[in-house]
C-alpha cells in the first residue's frame, strides 16, 4: 500500500505541466539520439547538461534520465530497419534485421515498441520496491565498503564493456587519474595542473566527455567513410492475435533478466540483452527459429534492454555508486543540481526520487507513442547524409563546450580530449571505463583515505569486514579466472587458437 | 613497431610515468593520514602493472597493425581550435562557418553551396539559443 501511495505521489509531481514537457522534450531527444549515428547517450547527456542548470532540477532530472531510456528505444529502430548497431543494440541487428529481410518490418518494430513498454513497466515496479529497501541497507556502508563496491564496479565494467579486463581496468585507473588534477580537498594542494588556471579546478566533465565521445566517435565514423541508404521498405505495423500471444512471454521473461542484471555492477542494457537473447534461445517455445528473423528474440531482448536502462538506476540512487558511465554522468547531473545521490537521497528528496519513478512510465508512453505508431516519420531522419549531420554534431560539442563556463577557452581542453579519446580508440581502449573512472575517482580517494585513517593504516580492514572482504574476493576470483583463461590461451597452438576464437561476424550471423 | 597492441601498452606506461612521476613531488604523508601524493601514486603504479601485463601478452598474440589516419583527426580538431580562435578574436557568427568549411573537409563529399546552407542553419540555431535560451554566445 505503501508503495501505491507513493507511486501516486510521484506521480502528482510528474504530471505537472512543466515536467510533462521535459519528460517529452527528453524522451523525443533520446529517440533521435538513439537512431543516429555517432552520437550515443553519453555525449548527448554531457552536451545537455550546461542547458539544464537554469532548469529546475526535478525537470532536469527528468529529462536526462528520458534521453537516456529513451536511445534504448530509438536504437532497436535503426538496428532492425537498417542494422546499425549502436552499443546497445547489437542483439537486435540480429533477428530484427532477419525479420526486414522477410518484409517483416513493422512486426519486428511492433515487438520491439511494446516489449519495451512492458520491460520499462515491469522495471518500474522493481525500481520502486528496492531502490528504497536498498538504501535502508546502504546506510550500513562504511568507506571500506564503499572503496570495495567501486572496485567491484570498476571491475565488472571493465569485464562487461570491453570483454578485456585488463584494458578496461586499464582506462578505468586513467579515468582516476585524470580525477585526480585539480585542488586536492583534503590539503589543497594543487596537483597535476603544469602551472596551467585552467586545470585549478580539474579537467571539465563535458570536455572529456564530449571529446571521447563526441569528437573520437565522428573521426571515426568519417574514417569509415560509410554513407547509409536509407530504409525504404514498406511498414505494416499490427501483428495477428498469434503473433501478438508469442510476444507476451519471451518480453516478461526478458523483462524479469533485465530488471535483475540492471541492478548488478556494471550491469546495463548491454549485458542484459545478451542474457535475454540466451535465456530465449534455450527455453523459448519457438527456439529453433531464433536467429533466423523471430519474434521471441527481438521481444526478449527489447524487453530486457529497456527494464535494464531503468533498474541501473536503482544502485546510483540508493547507494550513490553508478554502475556504469552513463549512470556516473547522471550522478555528475544529481550533484550539480546540489544533490548527492546515496542512501540519505530518498528520505531527503521524496518528490524527486518518485517523480522520477513516476516520470519513466510517463516517458515509457510517449515512447511507445513515438515509436510504434509514428515510427515511419522518423525512419526519414536517415534521409540526412552523415556529411551534412557532423559539422551539426561538432557544432552542438562547441556551445555545449562553451556554455559550461561561457569559456572560449574550454573548447581547447574538448578538442584535446578529441584527439586523446581517438588515439585510444585506435589502439582498442574503450572510454567508457575512463568516463567511470573519471567521476567516481575523488570519491575513491575520498573514501580510501578515510577508511585508512578509522583503520589506523591497517590494509586487512578491507578483508576483514564481511561485506568489502566478500566483495573483494569476487574482484580476486574474477583475476583468477582471467589469468587462467590467458594462460589456458597461450598453450594452445597458434592454428587452434584461430578456430576457437570465430570471426565475430560468422558468430552472430550463425 | 606497426602493432597495435604493443603500442597500447606503451601508451598506458607512457600515463603511468607521467602521473606517477609527478605524484612522487607532492607529500606523500603516512598510510592513516595520507598526503595529495598518494593516492595517485598508488594508482600509477596499479597503471603500470596493467601496462606491463599488456606488454608481456603482446609477446603472445598475433600482431594488429595500427590504423591511424591523420587527415580526419587533424581536420576536426583544427575546425574546433579555429572556432574557438576566431570566435575570440572576431565573433562567433565567422567562427561557426570557418568551422563548417574547415571541417566538411573531412566528410565523404564536399559542396560549397551545401557548407553555406549548413553554416545559415547553425547560426540560426545559436542565435535561437541566445535568444530563447538565454545562453551567453559572443555572436556578434
Amino acid at each position: 500500500m505503501e508503495i501505491l501511495h507513493n507511486l501516486a505521489f510521484g506521480f502528482s509531481h510528474a504530471l505537472t505541466l512543466e515536467n510533462l514537457m521535459f519528460c517529452a522534450i527528453g524522451c523525443v531527444v533520446g529517440t533521435l539520439v538513439g537512431l543516429l549515428p555517432g552520437l550515443g547517450p553519453l555525449a548527448t547527456i554531457s552536451l545537455l547538461l550546461p542547458l539544464t542548470y537554469s532548469i529546475p532540477t526535478g525537470g532536469a532530472l527528468i529529462m536526462l534520465a528520458g534521453i537516456y531510456y529513451g536511445a534504448q528505444y530509438g536504437d532497436s529502430v535503426s538496428a532492425i530497419t537498417m542494422k546499425i548497431p549502436h552499443a546497445s543494440s547489437i542483439v537486435a541487428c540480429i533477428d530484427g534485421y532477419q525479420m526486414t529481410l522477410k518484409n517483416k518490418t513493422g512486426l519486428a518494430l511492433f515487438t520491439a515498441g511494446v516489449s519495451s513498454f512492458i520491460g520499462g513497466t515491469v522495471a518500474l515496479v522493481v525500481l520502486a520496491v528496492f531502490a528504497p529497501l536498498l538504501g535502508r541497507v546502504a546506510l550500513m556502508f562504511g568507506p571500506t565498503e564503499y572503496c570495495a563496491l567501486m572496485l567491484l564496479g570498476f571491475v565488472c565494467v571493465s569485464f562487461v564493456t570491453t570483454g578485456s579486463l585488463l584494458n578496461g581496468l586499464a582506462m578505468c585507473f586513467v579515468g582516476v587519474l585524470l580525477g585526480q588534477v585539480g585542488t586536492d580537498v583534503n590539503s589543497g594542494a594543487l596537483r597535476f595542473t603544469m602551472g596551467m588556471h585552467l586545470l585549478d579546478d580539474g579537467i571539465g566533465l563535458v570536455s572529456i566527455a564530449l571529446g571521447c565521445f563526441g569528437i573520437a566517435e565522428i573521426t571515426k565514423n568519417l574514417d569509415n567513410k560509410e554513407e547509409r541508404s536509407p530504409f525504404r521498405g514498406k511498414i505494416h505495423l499490427m501483428p495477428t492475435w498469434p503473433e501478438f500471444k508469442r510476444i507476451i512471454p519471451s518480453a516478461l521473461r526478458g523483462s524479469a533478466i533485465g530488471s535483475a542484471l540492471g541492478i548488478l555492477p556494471g550491469g546495463g542494457p548491454v549485458i542484459a540483452q545478451f542474457a535475454a537473447y540466451a535465456l530465449d534461445k534455450k527455453v523459448s517455445k519457438y527456439k529453433h527459429e531464433i536467429g533466423q528473423g523471430a519474434i521471441e528474440g527481438v521481444a526478449g531482448q527489447a524487453a530486457a534492454d529497456e527494464a535494464a536502462a531503468r533498474t541501473s538506476f536503482i544502485p546510483l540512487m540508493s547507494i550513490g555508486i553508478p554502475e556504469n558511465a552513463v549512470m556516473a554522468l547522471m550522478m555528475a547531473a544529481f550533484i550539480i543540481k546540489g544533490i548527492q545521490p546515496g542512501p540519505n537521497m530518498i528520505p531527503d528528496h521524496p518528490d524527486l526520487f518518485w517523480g522520477l519513478v513516476a516520470s519513466m512510465w510517463v516517458g515509457n508512453v510517449f515512447l511507445v507513442t513515438l515509436n510504434v505508431p509514428l515510427v515511419r516519420y522518423w525512419l526519414s531522419v536517415f534521409k540526412i547524409p552523415y556529411s551534412v549531420l557532423f559539422p551539426a554534431i561538432l557544432f552542438f560539442c562547441c556551445i555545449g563546450t562553451y556554455s559550461v563556463n561561457n569559456n572560449l577557452s574550454d573548447i581547447f581542453s574538448t578538442a584535446f580530449f578529441g584527439l586523446v579519446g581517438y588515439c585510444f580508440l585506435r589502439v582498442e581502449l574503450d572510454p567508457a571505463p575512463l568516463m567511470l573512472g573519471f567521476i567516481l575517482g575523488p570519491m575513491l580517494e575520498e573514501n580510501f583515505r578515510r577508511a585508512l585513517l578509522i583503520s589506523h593504516g591497517d590494509f586487512t580492514t578491507f578483508i576483514s569486514r564481511p561485506i568489502s572482504g566478500t566483495l573483494i574476493s569476487i574482484i580476486g576470483v574474477f583475476f583468477l579466472w582471467q589469468l587462467v583463461a590467458f594462460l589456458i590461451d597461450i598453450r594452445k597452438p597458434a592454428d587452434r587458437r584461430a578456430i576457437a576464437q570465430p570471426h565475430p561476424e560468422t558468430d552472430a550471423a550463425a | 613497431m606497426n602493432n597495435r597492441d604493443l603500442l597500447r601498452g606503451l601508451l598506458l606506461m607512457v600515463i603511468a610515468l607521467f602521473f606517477g612521476l609527478q605524484s612522487l613531488r607532492y607529500p606523500l604523508g603516512r598510510i592513516d593520514s595520507a598526503g595529495p601524493g598518494m593516492f595517485p601514486l598508488m594508482i600509477s603504479c596499479f597503471l603500470f602493472i596493467l601496462a606491463l601485463a599488456t606488454l608481456i601478452g603482446t609477446f603472445f598474440s598475433e600482431r594488429t597493425p595500427l590504423f591511424f589516419s591523420l587527415k580526419n583527426i587533424g581536420l576536426i580538431i583544427g575546425s574546433l581550435v579555429a572556432f574557438a580562435l576566431v570566435s575570440e578574436f572576431v565573433n562567433m557568427i565567422v567562427g561557426i562557418i570557418v568551422m563548417v568549411f574547415m571541417a566538411s573537409l573531412a566528410g565523404a563529399s564536399y559542396s560549397w553551396i551545401r557548407n553555406l546552407q549548413i553554416a545559415a542553419g547553425l547560426v540560426a540555431i545559436a542565435v535561437a539559443f541566445q535568444k530563447l535560451l538565454g545562453l551567453q554566445l559572443p555572436l556578434y
